[in-house]
């Protein structure tokens, strides 16, 4: 009986322990986890974000790094897949014990993530999911997934409004990917451009990873509208572009924040020129911790950084400053700090943009419009 | 009604690509009894090739071309030769897993060596929309249908009228009694491999000057192709050109009527249908074997 008794106990504290997870036992070095996908669709923001990651732990590491020692990371691919993204987490958090995570780009994944690593009170912070609803899911004073940029309501408004105001385009078609970042950014367009005076056509979705647009674009130019708002990913708005520059249809064409990449000018061609975009960094920023990063970023990688190298190094390097105001390697105590980021510059947005997560984890900025002119991206003042 | 010619177009060049990718999915089965699953990633390989020779190397439309389905030709008989010939000699299906392997194994070298970023080959073709009535083309999509076109009559006209047809086509009725007649199996299992990943390359590079080139571009594209494939019979040529071209039709009036995202699924139901009303496809022939 007694022995039983014993064993009933040992499991106990077992599970306890499983429970109580590992940042407790490594106590000197900050180690840190960073999931992105970096194979399958999403692959092309996952590597340029993993440029802003590492070159936000090389900086912090040449200050010294975290607690007297280099900060350590251990990159895991999610392949943009939630049932990966889920065993990452838990790899990241049994294995390599990591105490807070950086990650990751797609929206429905980061979702499942944030859901598992909040069970190991591992916090997180977004590295480009853009969908609200990630961050709408934390109770409010208590989140666990953090972002520090806008979300997707506040996206939607913005271009909704540049969309009406700026490009003075009254009636929109709105293509939108079938998933939770192309939808929460269609339906926040939707809501705040017909509150604001302007008319929805339609609403199409695509699946993600699409390219045959010429069908659906046969339909857009029958409608006739003043503009097409995209919400999805760079490659298959790229493809809606330069199909409709070949299909002769001359209309404006706004995209959500994942178009803002050169890459997107050069597979669309000379149909890109006028293409509007939704912005949060440029090269060119007149934000200036912004505009230290790019330099440092050119010279050390050779190319001008955009908005994935940008939000992956705020991603990072709010991460590693909240664990050093922490002092020791505990996911909790660094969240404890991630809440009180008010004072820490963030490269992305205007001047003076600071970490100050709200209570549900997100951090409101103005979000500006790039225009493409001449085959460059030319960014409007925020205002 | 206005719409439709503009819809029909689209689907005649989607069908098409369909067409070519089946054609080599289809002769592969039909002859060597191999259902391969790396056919998209053969596909996908033909694009980055068109990518190189045009954009690298700078070829001009045609020797692009030529180089791609040389190479494809070369990459079809090696992967005959060293992976699916030693693999089936000890179990006809284990070929088919090996196939999966390839395609994850291809997959991950395009990420390697290619990288994520999607890539557009250069057609050298002049660029810009050519309008057809309310038909909006541009010359690119054209070429699609025209070497789409040509393939498919040089393709059969081989089949019918050369020795090498004539072997290949009774390989593929009765493999023991081609065998019986003095037919070199080895000779036409190996010829058939090459044209079918001569197809499905050739298909990619014409694809990669319309839509991109990508990695993991060939998952889709295989299924089509398998849609394509089982609805027209397994095996059957003239089937698979026909359902081809009835697939990408169907696809875009699907998208132009009822809304993309319904466009990938309407596939896989009259699969479904054709399978449950005439389980040996639309074009298959009911065969008995004693």
């Amino acid at each position: 009986m007694a022995t039983l008794f014993e064993t009933a106990k040992a499991v106990a504290l077992g599970l306890s322990l499983t429970a109580l997870s590992a940042p407790a036992v490594h106590a000197e070095q900050l180690k840190l986890g960073v999931l992105l996908p970096l194979s399958g669709s999403a692959s092309l923001a996952g590597t340029s974000i993993r440029e802003g990651i590492e070159f936000a732990i090389k900086t912090a590491n040449e200050k010294g790094g975290a607690f007297g020692e280099p900060v350590k990371v251990f990159i895991e691919d999610d392949e943009g897949n939630p049932t990966k993204g889920v065993t990452a987490v838990r790899k990241l958090v049994e294995q390599d014990g990591v105490v807070a995570i950086s990650g990751t780009y797609v929206s429905a994944v980061a979702a499942a993530e944030t859901k598992v690593a909040r069970e190991y009170k591992v916090p997180m912070v977004s590295a480009g999911s853009t969908s609200s609803a990630v961050t709408d899911a934390n109770t409010a004073g208590d989140p666990w997934f953090f972002r520090a940029f806008p979300g997707s309501v506040a996206q939607g408004r913005q271009t909704a409004e540049d969309t009406l105001n700026r490009l003075k385009a009254k009636k929109t078609v709105v293509l939108f990917e079938n998933s939770i970042y192309g939808k929460s950014l269609a339906d926040q367009f939707k809501k705040d451009y017909e509150a604001a005076g302007g008319k929805i056509l339609s609403m199409e979705s695509y699946n993600p990873g699409e390219k045959d647009f010429y069908s659906t674009l046969t339909n857009v130019r029958a409608q006739a509208p003043d503009a097409v708002y995209i919400a999805g990913l760079m490659d298959s708005g790229a493809q809606i572009i330069k199909q409709s520059g070949e299909l002769g249809i001359k209309i404006q064409i706004v995209g959500s924040g994942s178009m803002m990449s050169d890459k997107l000018i050069e597979l669309a061609g000379p149909a890109s020129e006028g293409f509007a975009v939704s912005s949060m960094f440029e090269p060119s920023t007149p934000n200036k911790h912004g505009a230290e990063f790019a330099k440092a970023f050119r010279a050390a990688y050779g190319k001008d950084a955009d908005v994935y190298s940008a939000l992956g190094y705020d991603s990072m390097s709010t991460l590693i400053e909240a664990a050093r105001r922490a002092g020791k390697p505990d996911g909790a105590a660094i969240r404890q700090q991630l809440m009180k980021l008010g004072d820490f510059p963030l490269v992305q947005g205007p001047d003076g943009t600071t970490a100050k997560f709200d209570e549900k984890g997100g951090v409101a900025f103005t979000i500006g419009l790039a225009i493409v002119r001449n085959g460059k991206r030319v960014w409007m003042p925020f205002d | 009604m206005a719409l439709l010619p503009q819809f029909l177009a689209n689907g005649v060049v989607i069908g098409s690509s369909y067409v070519l990718v089946a054609l080599g999915l289809t002769l592969i089965f039909g002859i060597l009894k191999i259902v391969n699953f790396a056919h998209g990633e053969f596909y996908v390989l033909g694009g980055y090739l068109a990518v190189l020779g045009s954009q690298l190397l700078g070829f001009p439309p045609l020797p692009a071309l030529v180089l791609v389905i040389v190479c494809m030709a070369a990459f079809g008989w090696g992967v005959e030769r060293f992976i699916f010939l030693p693999i089936g000699k000890h179990d006809p299906t284990n070929v088919i897993i090996a196939s999966f392997g390839l395609s994850i194994l291809l997959q991950n070298v395009f990420l390697k060596v290619a990288g994520p970023e999607p890539m557009i080959a250069k057609s050298g073709l002049p660029a810009g929309a050519i309008r057809l009535g309310s038909v909006f083309l541009t010359s690119e999509r054209i070429a699609i249908v025209a070497a789409a076109a040509v393939t498919v009559t040089v393709l059969l006209v081989v089949l019918r009228f050369t020795w090498v047809g004539l072997s290949l086509r009774a390989l593929s009725e009765n493999a023991t009694v081609a065998r019986i007649s003095g037919i070199n199996v080895r000779r036409v299992a190996v010829v058939t491999f090459m044209i079918g990943s001569s197809l499905a390359g050739l298909s990619g590079a014409l694809m990669s000057s319309v839509f991109m080139v990508q990695p993991g571009g060939g998952v889709l594209v295989v299924m089509k192709a398998f849609i394509v494939v089982v609805m027209a019979g397994m095996g059957s040529i003239e089937g698979a050109i026909v359902a081809g071209l009835g697939l990408g039709v169907v696809e875009a009036l699907v998208t132009g009527y009822l809304g993309s995202e319904m466009r990938d699924i309407i596939g896989f139901l009259i699969v479904i249908a054709v399978l449950a009303v005439r389980p040996q496809g639309l074009f298959g022939l009911k065969t008995e074997r004693s």
